[in-house]
């Protein structure tokens, strides 16, 4: 092997750990070692579909035998903590799928370790680093639409889907022992995305659930608030509408930037030139131009093979391993892991805090009544 | 004699619950939610109640398992994802069968019944024209098929370490393709539905259907044949139809299908083409297609299913025409092929 590679490992081979390694295949200066499950079988189909030559049931097991420079945690949150400190005092660096912790006081347990050791925590958050994002990063930057004012993510989630049904059939399942439960897993991204353009180390947040009508029995629908002193943002997690789409829009002070992940796009919002009934042939004709230029941008990403559907995982990977080598700034930096978490704690907690108020309101009403 | 039966709730499970019962059996079945639990218990009389349990819980979790096989003479068992990754169909399959597994060769049970697959088998090395019977061996790569595929020769594997470490008392029936009311009778041995176009792989080959009801009783003749431990059967109906005359039914009798008709002579170099593009494009087209895969799925091959018929004392009763007309009909109530 490369003395010059970076020896990776990667522990929970489920669903997620399937991205990784295929990723992990596309970049070079990477090999992969070891992988690791508590159950063998998955470590070893793992290891025998991605040709990793050891598969383990044990971390310590993996981490002495294989002397990892990075680690890959793949695994349930709950389990992010303990196994992230059990890979830094074996002195490897890591990578934390998300949500990084149960809640910011596990996420500052982990990055304090790892500055005391000098090592690196990269939080997956792997959207921000989609090509599309990059592009809207870009454009705002350039100042093609003045300074951001407000950002509207969307996410929607399919409960018929593989995972969603076994939710919905395993009451015990781990996601509905998240502190917030089904959206702790999942509005990771959408939020990231929100905070990408709030400067703010605290944002202001107001947050509410609910369950849907004839849907299962745990809330499956999210709205979040957030406030910065100069922009604010709208989460709307739903598992109701269709199509499922990750999408978000930018509002700045001149113009809007929509950003489409599914469609891998980024489209300019503008104020027409034209007045009256001219400017409606002058905005589908603006939007018509772009709608060629992304074709035609797509269709070239199609034939260099670049539409991969993990395209931000692999730029990830990438500047976090650059970071590593070089050390060099990180991707993610560690204060945005931990505000990232500090803010799903605090939606979380806001919700609940809703979810009473309503509680007790129903009984003033019916005590009321009766 | 008490048969614990995972899967109960499902396609093959509700039909083999009814065949237990309707034999005089106590049955057991473990159903993850307790809402298919309660499906499942109002399928059948009061007098079928009275010997029907339903308990909710997960295979993956030891005490479950122990408490579910607690009293059992016989497990059946069935429970196995057709659909998802590679990872979740080991995780909601292979990893449940360990855990039942280990549990049924501590508990010293009379005999474990494996619902496999016909899939299983390395059919690679097989001629054109040969019979696939229960010599053929297992696929030695089945990372290199489907994810259903790859689950189901772990999950077998599974079984047969503890038969061979534990002595636990194996019986492995591997079905063909499962069709029935409630099933669509178009699988991928017939092609693959790619944007609501169906790719016709060949047509003139035999596919290794099986009527729902008759695997049923199958899986039922397993639990009291005699002198059968260790040995394992392929479930195929008898006069097996060709993938063109699947269609042809399929035409008549649900409607016409968007189609493109890939000949059997140019399989090979499709799936030679899909794998060079999936290769050259680092993964971003999926293998979908492969050499390897092609030639286990879509080789003229005919299947035996004496082996079946000798030691289980089955037969296939429903044929395929009458298979076909029960699928195409309104499926109100599942289970009701069973009773032909």
């Amino acid at each position: 092997m490369d003395s010059n590679r970076l020896r990776v490992a990667l522990i929970g081979c489920g669903q997620i750990a399937d991205a990784h390694l295929q990723e992990l295949r596309r970049i070079p200066q990477a090999s992969v070692v070891g992988v690791c499950d508590v159950h063998i079988d998955l470590a070893r189909q793992a290891a025998t579909r991605f040709g990793v030559p050891k598969a383990f049931d044990d971390v310590g097991s993996m981490l002495t035998a294989t002397r990892p420079d990075v680690v890959h945690i793949t695994t349930p949150p709950h389990s992010h903590r303990a196994l992230a400190l059990q890979c830094l005092a074996s002195r490897a660096h890591v990578y934390v799928e998300k949500p990084f912790t149960i809640d910011a006081g596990e996420a500052t347990e982990v990055i304090d370790a790892a500055e005391a050791r000098g090592l690196r925590v990269c939080l997956g958050h792997d959207q921000l680093f989609d090509p599309a994002w990059q592009e809207c990063r870009r454009r705002v930057a350039d100042g093609d639409i003045g300074s951001v004012i407000h950002v509207d993510a969307l996410q929607g989630y399919d409960l018929a889907g593989p995972f969603g049904r076994l939710l919905q059939d395993e009451p015990g399942h781990w996601v509905h022992r998240l502190p917030g439960g089904l959206f702790q897993n999942v509005i990771s991204h959408a939020l990231a995305r929100i905070l990408d353009f709030i400067p703010d180390r605290l944002p202001a947040v107001s947050a509410r659930w609910s369950m849907a009508p004839d849907g299962p029995a745990f809330p499956t629908e999210l709205r979040v608030l957030v406030a910065g002193g100069s922009c604010t943002g709208h989460l709307t997690f739903s598992t109701r509408v269709r199509p499922l789409r990750r999408s978000t829009r930018v509002l700045g002070s001149s113009c809007a930037l929509d950003v489409d992940l599914d469609a891998r796009t980024v489209t300019l919002d503008r104020a027409a030139a034209l007045p009256g009934p001219l400017a409606k042939v002058e905005l589908t004709c603006d939007r018509f131009k772009q709608a060629g230029r992304h074709l035609t941008v797509n269709l070239t990403r199609l034939g260099r093979h670049e539409l991969h559907y993990f395209e931000g995982m692999h730029t990830l990977f990438c500047r976090f391993y650059e970071a590593i080598s070089t050390d060099g700034p990180m991707p993610v930096p560690h204060r945005d892991a931990f505000r990232a978490t500090r803010v799903m704690d605090t939606v979380f907690a806001s919700c609940r805090s809703a979810a009473q108020m309503v509680a007790s309101d129903r009984e003033l009403v019916s005590g009321s009544a009766q | 004699m008490t048969i614990c039966v995972t899967g109960g709730s499902g396609f093959l499970g509700t039909r083999v619950v009814t065949e237990l019962l309707a034999r005089g059996h106590h049955v057991r079945c473990a159903i993850r939610s307790a809402a298919k639990a309660a499906e499942v218990a109002r399928r059948h009389s009061d007098e079928q109640r009275s010997r029907l349990e339903t308990v909710v819980g997960n295979l993956d979790r030891r005490e479950f398992c122990r408490e579910f096989l607690d009293g059992c003479d016989v497990v059946i068992h069935i429970a196995a994802p057709l659909t998802g990754s590679v990872p979740a169909l080991f995780a909601n399959g292979v990893i449940p069968t360990r855990v039942l597994v280990g549990a049924a060769a501590d508990r010293g049970i009379r005999r474990f019944v494996l619902i496999s697959s016909l899939a299983v088998y390395g059919t690679q090395a097989l001629r054109p024209g040969s019979v696939l019977d229960e010599r053929c061996p297992v696929d030695r790569l089945p990372h290199l098929r489907d994810a259903y595929t790859y689950s189901k020769v772990a999950q077998e594997l599974v079984c047969w370490e503890a038969h061979n470490d534990r002595g636990l008392p194996l019986v492995v029936l591997r079905p063909g393709v499962l069709y029935g009311p409630g099933r669509a009778l178009l699988t991928p041995r017939i092609g693959l539905t790619i944007g609501g176009v169906l790719v016709q792989m060949g047509g003139r080959q035999q596919v290794p259907y099986c009527f729902v009801g008759n695997c049923a009783r199958a899986v039922a003749s397993a639990v009291d044949a005699t002198g059968i431990d260790g040995m394992r059967f392929n479930i195929v109906d008898d006069s097996l139809p060709s993938g063109d005359e699947v269609l042809r039914r399929h035409r008549m009798h649900v409607g016409r299908i968007r189609r493109i008709k890939i000949p059997g002579w140019a399989i090979g170099s499709v799936a030679r083409a899909c794998e060079w593009g999936s290769a050259r494009s680092s993964g971003m087209f999926p293998p979908v297609l492969t050499p390897y895969k092609a030639a286990a799925l879509w080789k003229r091959l005919r299947f035996s299913n004496e082996l079946a018929k000798t030691h289980l004392g089955w037969k296939p009763l429903v044929t395929f025409d009458e298979g076909v007309r029960l699928t195409v009909q309104r499926e109100a109530a599942p289970g009701c092929g069973i009773g032909h």
